[in-house]
């Protein structure tokens, strides 16, 4: 297994790729948190008014990163459909079945260094946007004192669990999609279309439709289900019914399909 | 979640299966690739029908066939990467439904050479190195016996198609496999590189390891392989070694008379003694062509002596392998250029059966 793991960060590891995302990443979580701080005195995008005081609280902090979660799902997806899809569209996966036959073996290594991936990323994008969000909270009057308790400290642990967890149910998406479409770019382009317009004009259309979709679910899990009509127990179960789902269609079709590509 | 892949066996009811084990053909010892009926279909095209390989270890052999013949589709059956629609194959003495059991030992470059073309030379080889628990230095050993290794830095999209082939040997040779198989392996080569792998791939074979090479270019075949397993249409159209399926071919003389007008003297005379003439041909510049073999040269010399007929010239016509691949499979293959030929009978029938016979040539030895 560790083989397989650090056979596979030999790809995401090289410099080009493993530092473009984190640009990316940590770009999408300086982005977020500014523009949260700056938006206190004003509503946020739903409408909700934004005031130093709810700033204040020690969750305050982790506002700006949460604000973006959906962003950095979309890396967690794109990332790995794109890596498994290439896999199949290079002919590579040949290569790597005949010098690991056990298939199943080497999708776990591969899904494991695509965990570690992501998390390695989420950790940055939480460095950055803690780090914009202190750095930026004086500018609008916005108290840090409660962000360096006890209680801020959690609500920072807490807040990567969620978004991490939240990236990781995209990424799961993106493996499904990656194996069963075995091109990156209609892996990424249909993971993509479905998880964001389809699910949110579904969503917008039928409101409990929230409480239910995949990728809906996912986003009330990286805020913490707050503001969500489901709470974090149930988007947690029905996110873990989903993934299983997902990675037991994933299995049976890397285990058994013929690699032909 | 260790499960093998496997590419178990089909058609084979759970409740039967073990028994299908117990049931299963085993393969002599000394083959190093051996299938039997192996098929594939996909949908109601059969791609691979039945076929029969038995290529013996050590051997350097040939998997010839057109473009389409199955070549690929069965070495990926061989390789656990396709399961077989029925039949049976054995890879180094272990079932190709448990491919784990002998791709350890196997090296395979499958449909040219594919790698990450982000990565490096070196960094491709250490991702496939990292599956097989094989060190670096192994990579740099493996880039060295490709002549790789001044240029194992650079990004494999840099590389001309030359090198991506050698890449792709080296990654095949990384296991110190006891069976290498290559498919295509001088695809898009100069002369210079064709050389090169072809003094590599006997080294290879030189040193005990079984090699099996699939080509559509018998020229390249023939010079490199003493083992031939020849497809079309995904049917077994001969296997053996390469000298059986050459002398199988209908062995010609080409006697040349010293005045051209005494041609057609020479060519009844012979046809009295029995013997099969071809007609003559405008660019035969006054040869005859009798359809004997090499050994009976000096009495045919003494029969034309006899008659008066001084021979400028005597030879023996051996035919080339793919003058015999052009007579069994009709001289379709887009990428082989048949070449005209005066006899449109030949006979290969001993060896290669329901062949065609048609645009076969002959070579002067």
């Amino acid at each position: 297994m560790t083989a397989t793991l650090l056979a596979e960060w030999v790809k995401l590891g090289r410099s080009r790729f493993f530092f473009g995302t984190l640009a990316a990443v940590v770009s999408v979580a300086a982005l977020g948190a500014i523009l949260t701080m700056l938006s206190v005195g004003r509503s946020d995008y739903d409408g909700v008014v934004v005031t130093a005081t709810t700033m204040s609280r020690p969750d305050g902090v982790m506002q700006g990163l949460e604000a973006v979660s959906i962003l950095l799902g979309v890396v967690g997806l794109a990332v790995t459909a794109a890596v498994i899809g290439a896999d199949y569209t290079h002919g590579t996966l040949r290569n790597q079945l005949m010098a690991q036959p056990y298939r199943l073996r080497l999708l776990l290594g591969k899904c494991l260094a695509l965990v570690a991936f992501v998390a390695v990323m989420i950790a940055a994008a939480t460095v950055v946007a803690v780090a914009a969000s202190f750095a930026i909270a004086p500018v609008r009057g916005v108290d840090t004192s409660a962000w360096h308790s006890v209680a801020g400290l959690a609500e920072i642990g807490k807040g990567y669990v969620n978004v991490l967890a939240s990236s990781l149910g995209y990424a799961t998406l993106g493996l499904l999609v990656g194996v069963v479409f075995r091109s990156p770019a209609a892996a990424v382009s249909v993971g993509l279309a479905y998880a964001l317009p389809l699910e949110m004009l579904v969503s917008r259309i039928w409101s409990p439709a929230a409480s239910w979709l995949p990728a809906r679910l996912m986003d009330a899990m990286a805020a913490g289900a707050r503001g969500y009509q489901v709470g974090y127990e149930t988007a947690g179960i029905r996110i873990l019914v989903f993934c299983a789902a997902a990675i037991a269609i994933t299995l049976v079709l890397f285990a058994r399909r013929d690699v032909t590509s | 979640m260790t499960a093998e892949t496997p590419a178990r066996p089909l058609r084979i009811r759970r409740g039967s299966r073990r028994q299908a084990r117990m049931d299963l053909p085993q393969p002599p010892a000394d083959t190093a690739i051996w299938s039997q009926g192996l098929t594939k279909c996909y949908g109601t095209r059969r791609s691979v029908d039945k076929i029969d390989i038995h290529v013996p270890v050590g051997a350097l052999s040939g998997f010839v066939g057109p473009n389409g013949a199955g070549k690929t589709t069965t070495l990926r059956m061989l390789l656990g990467l396709i399961r077989p629609s029925a039949g049976h194959g054995f890879v180094l003495g272990h079932p190709i439904e448990r491919p784990a059991g002998y791709l350890s030992r196997v090296g395979a470059m499958i449909e040219g050479p594919t790698f990450h073309p982000g990565l490096t030379g070196r960094a491709n080889l250490r991702l496939l190195a990292r599956l097989r628990r094989l060190g670096p230095d192994r990579v740099a050993e493996t880039l060295s016996m490709v002549g790789l290794t001044s240029r194992a830095d650079d990004r494999f999209t840099s590389y001309s198609l030359g090198m991506k082939q050698r890449l792709g040997i080296a990654a095949a040779l990384l296991p110190r496999p006891e069976l290498l198989v290559l498919d295509e392996p001088t695809n898009g080569l100069d002369p210079a590189g064709i050389r090169e792998i072809r003094s590599l791939l006997k080294d290879l074979a030189g040193g005990r390891m079984t090699v099996f090479v699939s080509s559509h270019l018998l020229s390249e075949v023939e010079q490199i392989c003493d083992h031939l397993v020849m497809i079309r249409d995904g049917q077994l159209l001969f296997q053996g070694h390469v000298t059986e399926l050459l002398a199988a071919e209908d062995p010609r003389l080409i006697l040349t008379p010293e005045h051209p007008g005494d041609a057609a003297r020479l060519a009844a005379l012979l046809c009295d003694h029995g013997l099969r003439v071809d007609p003559p041909e405008e660019s035969s510049n006054g040869s005859v062509s009798v359809h004997a073999p090499e050994g009976t040269a000096a009495n045919l010399n003494k029969i034309a002596m006899n008659a008066g007929i001084a021979l400028r010239a005597l030879s023996a016509c051996r035919p080339t392998l793919e003058e015999t691949f052009l007579v069994a499979t009709g001289g379709v293959d887009g990428d082989l250029i048949p070449r005209s030929r005066s006899s449109p009978d030949t006979s290969t029938g001993l060896l290669i059966a329901g062949a065609a016979a048609s645009n076969a040539s002959g070579r002067s030895s």
